[in-house]
């Protein structure tokens, strides 16, 4: 769960990034942020991650009060998020098994539970033969498939996905979006940030608008692929 | 943590080096250039003022005795000296002995040294080294203040010009030094930082992923150790190679060896010890401080 209240963000330059912005998004909710470059989505995923702090305002996050949050404790709030970049962001020097499983290991999670779990993600985002891949041998879909498995591995409460599609073809985009939603389906609640609004308007669901750093629109609609099918 | 977890993060550390052996290639010889920059003018001070040391051994003060001084009183006045603490070496040279040097370095006045028969002009004295030169006016006075002293010869030049020469090398020297170790951690600091920028992205990954700041410092730490200590270990060898053969060298160099004596260069076994514990020791340590150094920057995410 994300709450928001009266949140703004100066930065020392003197920029008003966001301006008292008031958000909750529910356990298990999916949804996306929509808003042009400097709306204030990349403060805002910046604010949920701790990167930064707000000027005013409270943020909640998964439980956590960010504003009391101690400095040593974010590591433990960023392990209920699973983040997800534009640039996949996958270490070149590992496999695919390799840039999933070593999540598990910033966790300390048993070697035996690593093993079980890195392959049951791996099939969930269907790259079973790709496991002993190293990164350049994938297609940009794939990488980001293995970005979200590694976002997936331990079973965060949400995940943000920054841009998600923004580095692939739309025909990859689409299956992206599909396997974001399915996983929401399971109960993890998704953020999706894009500025793709074709896309958003396809799929529909929640969508949040951000402009000049204020929530300007933020209601469910409906997707042409949802009401098709 | 689970001793899984330690062992991978040693093991993360070991094969970070070889996945990214250009950067720890490059640290290692940086590394290990900054070590023997260092080490060799280190050696170089302790040689240098080993061979001043050597000079300084050569110093020599003699104390004439008075005429009437009994044998009983030279006697006494050896064992006077011999407690002075920076007297090193007493010899009692008598007036015989000294006839006898003057008339051999003057064969050809045999003549006038006949003409004196039994006669004896000259007088006893005492010939001292003194441990440390630096010390010589507080020695002189301590002799001064003997009895049965007629008067004292010192080689006050000679130690003028080699404890100004001393106080010359341990400046210059030490200048040389403390500019070496600071442009070596410089060096070693900016190489650890490209190294390091060139995996920021890792870092991030981690960072977003929830790893604690130690989790991601402990395989940098490691592979920083090992390039460390492998650098301290290459320049322990390149130094001992190199100050063998400029042993070697120098002893074939007569009149060098004539004017130092073979005593003055310090042989590398005598200094073995110390040598690889600080080419070790700061191999490791800079090794480790630099890279976890260079990563504190990428760990603010």
């Amino acid at each position: 769960m994300i709450e928001m209240r009266d949140v703004s963000v100066v930065y020392s330059g003197g920029v008003d990034a966001l301006h008292h912005v008031n958000l909750r998004i529910n356990d298990g909710d999916f949804a996306f942020v929509v808003g042009p470059s400097g709306a204030g989505k990349s403060t805002m995923i910046k604010l949920i991650l701790k990167e930064i702090n707000p000027s005013s305002g409270s943020i909640f996050v998964n439980g956590y009060n960010l504003n009391k949050l101690r400095r040593r404790r974010i590591p433990a709030l960023r392990r209920t998020i699973g983040f997800v970049f534009q640039d996949f962001r996958l270490i070149p020097s590992m496999t695919v098994y390799e840039n999933i499983a070593f999540v598990m290991r910033v966790i300390d999670a048993p070697p035996k539970y690593i093993k079980k779990r890195v392959s049951y993600v791996i099939n969930l985002v269907g790259l079973s033969d790709k496991a002993r891949n190293y990164p350049n041998e994938l297609s940009g879909g794939e990488m980001q498939r293995v970005a979200i498995a590694r976002a997936l591995v331990n079973d965060p409460q949400l995940i943000i996905a920054d841009e998600p599609t923004g580095n692939i073809d739309p025909e990859m985009s689409y299956e992206i979006v599909e396997l974001l939603q399915s996983i929401n389906e399971i109960g993890t609640t998704i953020l999706m940030v894009t500025h793709e609004h074709n896309l958003v308007r396809q799929f529909g669901g929640r969508i949040i608008n951000i402009n000049q750093g204020q929530i300007v629109f933020d209601e469910i609609v409906g997707g042409n692929l949802i009401n098709e099918s | 943590m689970r001793a899984s977890g330690v062992r991978y993060l040693l093991g993360q550390g070991v094969e970070n080096i070889w996945k990214n052996r250009m950067m720890a290639f490059a640290s290692f010889c940086v590394l290990m250039i900054s070590l023997l920059l260092v080490g060799i003018s280190v050696l170089f001070f302790i040689n240098i003022t080993s061979m001043v040391g050597g000079l300084e051994d050569k110093n020599e003060v003699i104390i004439y005795l008075q005429e009437d001084t009994t044998d009983m009183e030279i006697s006494d006045l050896y064992g006077q000296l011999s407690r002075m603490d920076n007297i090193a070496e007493v010899t009692f040279y008598s007036k015989e002995e000294s006839f006898e040097d003057l008339k051999s370095s003057m064969s050809d006045y045999e003549m006038l040294f006949d003409s004196l028969g039994d006669d004896n002009p000259l007088i006893d004295a005492y010939r001292i080294r003194v441990a440390d030169i630096s010390r010589m006016d507080e020695t002189l006075a301590q002799i001064g203040a003997l009895e049965h002293i007629e008067h004292v010869r010192a080689p006050l030049d000679l130690v003028q010009i080699l404890t100004e020469l001393r106080r010359i090398i341990t400046m210059v020297c030490g200048v040389i030094i403390l500019a070496l170790i600071i442009i070596s951690i410089v060096i070693i600091a900016n190489t650890t930082k490209a190294s390091v920028f060139s995996r920021r992205a890792e870092i991030q990954i981690m960072k977003y992923v929830g790893a604690t700041n130690a989790f991601i410092r402990f395989p940098f730490f490691v592979e920083g150790m090992i390039t460390g200590l492998l650098a301290g270990v290459g320049a322990l060898a390149v130094t001992w190679l190199g100050y063998d053969a400029m042993i070697d060298l120098l002893t074939q160099e007569t009149t060098f060896m004539s004017i130092f004596g073979m005593t003055s260069i310090v042989p590398f076994e005598d200094a073995v010890m110390p040598v690889t514990i600080a080419y070790l020791g700061a191999g490791t340590l800079f090794g480790a401080l630099g890279t976890v150094f260079a990563i504190r920057k990428h760990l603010n995410v």
